[in-house]
């Protein structure tokens, strides 16, 4: 329960040996690397050493993972066999990935042949967009019958046009054939924006016209680089949108073969991902003519494994030591299984320094208790353990995924535990079924009968609580040596918080601590101004850092939410209960019922899940962490193989040789 | 003068206080949940992986609307409303329940409004670094605590109150 001790290794290597050493110690999969701090090395070092690394060869990898892997995706859009969700990676053999890199160049010719084809495939799209927006403008004019490069003949002109819906075509027509007798005008169509007409006019009285069509708001609509008439037009875009759907079709039929590909393609980027690894590593490094240097860390129990190794098979120069005391490391926490789960919450806060102790091993059983106790039912402690137990069975979740269910199993048993302590199984769906009939009785309490009994126990695991962080601060004084810091500034609040709580009590209890807070005070007001010189200023300082036992009491009231969420649940719960149970037992009741219950069930452990995940944390987070925890550790991330798609058996530079 | 004593009839009083306790909580959850959804779904259709982190942002202002539920059912379950037998109240009892409604009605309404607003700044958080949603939850936890606590002391009275 803590975290790992870490070595510093260095090493200088011979640049002829350098590519094996990366393989073996990729292989390995324990050493961080870190970049090699040029400034702070010694004296005329940095003069013969330049740094190592090649960028551009960094860059030209990544571009062609980036394409591998839009290809794979743009594949997958066409697979035929689905994979799961948390299907575990494909395991591949030597033999398949070196067949695979000698025909890299055929796979290479297939990319290429993809892309073309989705080249292809984007044009074509483009073309329709093109030729349905024509369709779009022509649709209107589909009944006009002049063909749309005619603008003029010998004697008359000829102009399309709309007007706004709002113009009174008869009005217009009108008004037209009295001005102008020698026009004839048509309403082509019209929808509700616009009307759209089309006017034939002698020369001559050109000019009336285009007065009179001005004043009810016409606009010309041109029909440039088109012939025939519209309906012509539309026709024959409807004809190349017939075709181009064929074409489509044809490419994606042979993209559709290619489709089997996409496995190689996947080791293909795994294995260019693992050579970019290798390359980008190398930034980190340090080079002189013969010679690189690496520096990094690893764990204290790996140190002898891979100092056999790496001296075993190269000559080189090796060296690990201990991390110095107070010297920052990459940080890797190891717990047991119960808590391991809740490192998640501790890493989505911050990892604890080199300097701190892991936090974990305290905080998880508080977290266990918390998040039972705010959702406290039994029934839905059972769904939630038996759910995310088959979660865990099922699927080989890695990492945080599995972190985050496991925390939700505890949390699962945790909430039944303190569900049948308080008697909630499922709300009081048994009553409620019963009409009353039966009831499961509380193994402890029913919180809805006596709420003030659970808000005082809140207060008391909130009090627990913060003396636990409280405890570990004084400890981490204790071990920096500053034991006076621990027994001035920690024991005295432990008198004053315990001593105020048990005056609540009363009676004998009541009197103890009432001489234990006033013993807590006066330690306060005496050592709290210390650092003072000032006598006057000391005692003044001292008083007035009593004033912080506001903060410790408004942090044990935040406890008080341990007692709302919980009677939230089970409120909750009851109000679904007798929803369904409105309807009577008739057979139309009872699966009014099982809805209404199945529904309601689910929203309410998801919402009373999140809720219980949140206010933990919260706790954990500005209560507890508040009172002794920094945090800034960077996490141990070790230079080891690391694939999308599958998990690839590469060989280590060891059996090359 | 009969309208005046219906209103200020014990039962009539206390649903009021319940129906307040809906409404305005509620009113502020849908408020703050719609804040937030519309901020988040910005995100979205940028990131669409991001979906189930801001889906967790957008249900923390929910649970205002929840509380207020919660403190109605108490009631009615205390005068007997939803199971049991409906009780005749004194209009100083009605009065009480009234009284016990509006710390969870306020603060819930303002809260869950305040939260929301956390919790679009929260999906700011998450669009650029997707690794800190925890810290994004629990700046807005932070303000659900004042709603929570609005809870208690609602639930408290009414538990409270002798009928």
């Amino acid at each position: 329960m803590a975290i790992v001790k870490m070595d510093k290794i260095s090493l200088i290597g011979l640049q002829r040996d350098r590519n094996e050493i990366i393989d073996s110690l990729m292989k390995m999969g324990v050493v961080q690397i870190t970049d090699i701090d040029f400034d702070n090395s010694e004296d005329g070092l940095s003069d013969l050493i330049a740094k190592s690394g090649d960028e551009e060869k960094v860059i030209q990898l990544d571009t062609q993972i980036e394409k591998i892997k839009s290809t794979i995706n743009y594949l997958s859009g066409f697979n035929t066999k689905k994979r799961g969700l948390f299907e575990p990676k494909r395991v591949v053999e030597e033999n398949e990935l070196n067949e695979i890199i000698k025909n890299k160049s055929d796979l290479w010719s297939i990319v290429e042949n993809i892309d073309s084809l989705n080249e292809k495939l984007s044009l074509l799209r483009s073309d329709e967009n093109r030729l349905s927006n024509l369709i779009a403008s022509l649709e209107p004019w589909e009944n006009l019958s002049i063909p749309m490069e005619v603008s003029s003949t010998k004697y008359t002109l000829v102009s399309h046009g709309v007007v706004p819906v709002t113009v009174d075509i008869e009005a217009l027509k009108s008004e037209l054939s009295e001005l102008a007798p020698q026009s004839y005008i048509e309403r082509v169509n019209r929808d509700k924006d616009q009307s759209y007409i089309s006017i034939i006019y002698h020369i001559s009285c050109g000019d009336v016209v285009t007065e009179i069509l001005k004043k009810y708001g016409f606009s010309k609509v041109s029909f440039t680089g088109l012939t025939g008439t519209p309906a012509a037009n539309i026709a024959n875009a409807k004809r190349q949108i017939a075709e181009i759907e064929e074409k489509r079709k044809n490419i994606q039929k042979k993209i559709k073969e290619f489709a089997g590909v996409r496995d190689k393609l996947e080791v293909l980027h795994d294995y260019l991902e693992i050579q970019r690894d290798k390359v980008k590593v190398l930034s980190k490094m340090a080079k002189t003519d013969k010679t690189f240097i690496l520096e990094g860390w690893l764990p204290s129990e790996k140190s002898s494994e891979v100092k056999n190794i790496i001296s075993g098979n190269w000559e080189c120069v090796l060296e690990i030591r201990p991390s110095k005391k107070g010297e920052e490391h990459p940080i890797l926490l190891r717990n047991n299984s119960f808590v391991r789960p809740f490192e998640v919450i501790t890493e989505m806060y911050s990892l604890p320094s080199a300097r701190e102790i892991d936090p974990n091993a305290i905080m998880a059983p508080f977290y266990f208790i918390f998040f039972g106790m705010m959702v406290s039912d039994a029934g839905y402690g059972l769904v939630i353990a038996l759910a995310t137990a088959i979660i865990l069975k099922k699927f080989k979740l890695q990492g945080m995924a599995h972190k985050l269910i496991s925390l939700l199993f505890f949390g699962g048993i945790s909430t039944f535990i303190w569900g049948a302590l308080f008697g909630g199984w499922f709300g009081n769906v048994v009553e409620a079924l019963s009409g009353g009939a039966y009831t499961i009785p509380p193994l402890w309490f029913n919180p809805l009968d006596d709420p003030i009994r659970l808000l005082i126990w809140s207060f008391i695991f909130g009090a627990l609580h913060i003396f636990a962080g409280m405890g570990i601060k004084a400890y981490m004084l204790i071990k920096d040596g500053k034991v006076s810091d621990a027994l001035f500034d920690i024991i005295p609040w432990y008198l004053v918080i315990a001593g105020l709580g048990m005056l609540v009590v009363g009676g004998v209890i009541g009197s103890i601590g009432k001489y234990m807070a006033i013993i807590g005070a006066v330690v306060l007001i005496l050592t709290q101004g210390r650092t003072e010189k000032n006598i006057v200023k000391r005692l003044f300082k001292g008083i007035l850092s009593l004033y912080g036992v506001t903060g410790y009491l408004s942090d044990i009231l935040s406890y008080s939410r341990l007692l709302a969420l919980g009677l939230s649940t089970g409120v909750v719960a009851t109000v679904i209960n007798t929803m369904g149970t409105l309807f009577g037992f008739s057979i139309g009741g009872i699966i009014i019922f099982l809805i209404v219950f199945l529904i309601g069930t689910v929203f309410n452990i998801a919402i009373n899940a999140l809720g219980a995940y949140v206010h933990s944390s919260r706790l954990q987070y500005v209560e507890f962490f508040g009172k002794f925890y920094e945090g800034g550790g960077e996490g141990y991330e070790p230079f080891k193989i690391k694939t999308k798609y599958t998990n690839i058996n590469i060989n280590d530079g060891r059996q090359n040789r | 003068m009969n309208i005046l004593s219906a209103l200020f009839n014990g039962n009539v009083l206390a649903l009021t206080g319940a129906a307040l306790a809906v409404i305005l909580a509620g009113i502020g959850s849908a408020k703050g949940v719609g804040l937030v959804g519309e901020t988040a779904a910005g995100l979205v259709s940028e990131e669409p992986d991001s979906f189930g982190k801001v889906l967790l942002l957008q249900a923390l202002p929910g649970t205002q609307g929840i509380y207020g539920l919660l403190t109605a059912f108490v009631i009615l379950n205390k005068i007997g409303l939803v199971g049991g037998t409906a009780v005749e109240l004194s209009t100083q009892q009605g009065f009480l329940f009234l009284a016990a409604s509006l710390p969870i009605a306020i603060v819930g309404y303002l809260s869950a409004i305040a939260q929301a607003r956390v919790a679009a700044a929260g999906i700011g958080i998450v669009a650029k670094r997707p690794d800190e949603l925890a810290k994004a939850i629990t700046f807005s936890a932070m303000v659900e605590t004042y709603a929570v606590l609005a809870l208690l002391a609602s639930i408290l009275m009414v538990f409270g109150i002798k009928v």
